[in-house]
């Protein structure tokens, strides 16, 4: 996940260098606009590179990656055609049978529901959890609160493999799990190599974030807010869920959502962790792409993740939309 | 956080576990009591449990590590060791791979920040047409899955010739690092104070020297912060690198993939172990930064 901070992008419309010009240059006509041209192209050609990296290396696949899934086998997809083993073709019109083909394969369909599986419960526990854990650190304020904030988020300090493979060597019957079941005569089976593990290690990976973005929300809510609401009568189950909760939904919609892209994405986790199949898309994809020289199904798979990553996209712009409108109204 | 401190008469005289907000200044009946105490109960519990699978896991990667021998049921080795870190020391492809990893994530770091910084301060300091859009098109790349994203790449990489090799690797990576490296020093180039800028421009500095001494100078723990996460991106990443990857160029992370298949456990913990120690002391230089809030800021985009 990527870490990010404007503490204020907005910016002062002033640039280090002259701002009188600037404000005087809607009036004064020709010299100062073709200044202030100069300006805005100067700032074009300083952004452009990021932008010409992310149009050529994240646009332009994503596009041909979706013709390639309805069935354009030409051009930038030549060269993986001819290293397939199989592709289906179109002719000239836009086709699904590729999407027909790998949803009439049960291995794909049990990886697409393990794929579902897998995010909603991990969207759910890590937004439960990093509640709890927020409101622990708020409404008791004690010192092991704050200490346990911080061990929340100790697995963003962990390179995501490392951590993937010790919860897999954890959970294994000749691991913690197992020695502990053992050592209380206990039959059970180890998590690893399951749906499960997956689950245990998809939370463990998405917790820190979580946790960071939930606990300054709830931090955010005026004490004065709850005092009020306790002085009238409300309980503290009451307080928290009328007041802290509306107004920190915001940074819960944003966790539940870049959560649920997060995992849908992942690869490392199943691969290392999950059952070889089937298992969830991310490892199922690479296999089929490499393993199977199978890149055209492979991509029909990307695009089904692009396309339930949209829906959850989706809650993300609604929560943007809200708080901009709520800001509008405190303000 | 204010203070509602009242003589609490019940309950063990200890810190204040019960926190400001939920005293009152009652006797607390003996049911209430109780119910505080099964509350405390419940939530060094629940408490317990969350530390224990948090940190569970690395504890017993540790052990690992220096474990001679160790059979199933014990929680603990019988025997301990520290021949796995000199097996690890004396393999040539696990010390290459560190090497490369490094080499890679620094080569990625800079071509990002060449890139991007100019950008970050474009978009921190001047305002023109497209800036939103600017703005939220680059953060949009988090928006796709990453695994379908690198299968897409890994077929545009084929069509370029560029499938299994360095170039590869790099820009894989660096794609990982344009959020970073844009957003965080835009927003330190932001906040530089124009008062600071005007009094340099009044003393006489021209727009060369105002640049280096005062926003530059300003900005520069963003920046530092911007590099280190996106050096750590870098050295980490693994899925990307896997599938666009050359068979010879594997980096210290994809190694683990195959490691823990090829290798006894203890070594794969040893290399585990050593690749976490760059992770872990980078990221405690910026802990206050991250910790402090501004992540959880920044993802509301203004």
């Amino acid at each position: 996940m990527t870490v990010l901070t404007s503490q204020d992008t907005s910016p002062s419309p002033a640039g280090p260098s002259g701002s009188a010009g600037d404000g005087a240059g809607g009036r004064n006509g020709a010299g100062t606009g073709a200044r202030r041209l100069r300006r805005i192209g100067f700032s074009a050609l300083m952004v452009s590179p990021p932008v010409l990296v992310v149009l050529v290396f994240v646009g332009i696949p994503v596009v041909t990656g979706i013709a390639y899934a309805l069935g354009y086998t030409g051009g930038p997809n030549e060269m993986a055609t001819m290293l397939s083993n199989s592709v289906l073709r179109n002719n000239g019109a836009p086709t699904l049978d590729v999407f027909a083909k790998i949803f009439d394969d049960p291995l794909f369909l049990k990886g697409f529901w393990i794929t579902i599986t897998v995010t909603v419960v991990t969207v759910v526990v890590v937004t439960v959890l990093a509640w709890g854990i927020a409101l622990y650190a708020r409404l008791s304020g004690s010192r092991w609160s704050r200490i346990l904030t911080g061990i929340a988020v100790v697995p963003m300090f962990i390179p995501v493999v490392i951590g993937a493979y010790a919860i897999r060597n954890f959970y294994l019957g000749s691991g913690f799990w197992g020695s502990v079941w053992q050592l209380l005569g206990v039959q059970m089976d180890p998590l690893s190599y399951h749906t499960s593990g997956v689950i245990i290690g998809q939370i463990w990976t998405s917790l820190p974030f979580a946790v960071l973005l939930i606990s300054s929300g709830v931090a955010a809510v005026p004490d004065a807010l709850i005092h009020a609401a306790r002085d009238a009568g409300a309980s503290m189950a009451r307080a928290v869920w009328s007041v802290m909760v509306p107004m920190a939904t915001v940074p819960t919609v944003i966790v539940a959502t870049f959560t649920g892209v997060g995992v849908l994405g992942s690869f490392t986790v199943p691969f290392m962790i999950g059952a070889t199949s089937p298992t969830m898309l991310g490892v199922q994809m690479v296999t089929t792409y490499n393993a199977y020289g199978l890149p055209q199904d492979a991509q029909a798979m990307a695009v089904v993740l692009f396309l339930m990553a949209i829906l959850i996209g989706w809650g993300y712009v609604w929560a943007q939309a809200r708080q901009a409108r709520s800001s509008a109204v405190m303000n | 956080m204010t203070t509602v401190s009242a003589g609490i008469p019940s309950g063990p005289a200890t810190v204040d576990t019960d926190g400001e907000l939920a005293d009152d200044t009652r006797q607390l009946t003996p049911a209430e009591r109780r119910r505080r105490m099964l509350w405390k109960v419940l939530g060094a519990l629940a408490s317990a449990v969350l530390v224990l699978f948090i940190v569970g896991p690395l504890i017993w990667l540790a052990l690992a590590a220096f474990s001679d021998q160790w059979t199933a049921p014990r929680l603990l080795p019988q025997s301990w060791t520290l021949d796995w870190w000199k097996t690890v020391l004396d393999q040539p492809e696990l010390v290459e791979s560190f090497w490369r990893s490094l080499q890679f994530a620094l080569i990625a770091t800079a071509v990002s920040a060449a890139i991007c910084l100019p950008a970050a301060y474009a978009l921190g300091r001047t305002k023109f047409p497209g800036r939103r859009v600017v703005l939220i098109g680059l953060f949009a790349t988090n928006a796709f899955p990453k695994m379908g994203l690198y299968t897409s790449i890994a077929t545009l990489f084929y069509a370029m010739n560029l499938m299994n090799t360095g170039t590869a690797i790099v820009i894989v990576q660096l794609l990982g690092t344009i959020v970073t490296m844009v957003w965080i020093p835009a927003a330190a180039f932001a906040s530089v104070p124009p008062s600071l800028l005007e009094a340099a421009r009044d003393a006489g500095a021209g727009p060369l020297r105002t640049f280096f001494s005062i926003t530059l100078r300003q900005a520069i723990p963003g920046i530092a912060v911007a590099l280190i996460l996106a050096f750590l991106a870098c050295f980490d990443e693994a899925q990307g690198t896997y599938l666009v990857k050359p068979g010879s160029y594997s980096t210290m992370p994809t190694m683990m993939y195959t490691l823990v298949e090829n290798y006894p456990a203890q070594a794969a913990a040893v290399f585990a172990i050593a690749l976490t120690i760059p992770s872990v002391l980078l990221l405690l230089a910026v802990r206050k930064y991250i910790l402090g809030g501004h992540l959880a800021e920044g993802f509301q985009i203004k």
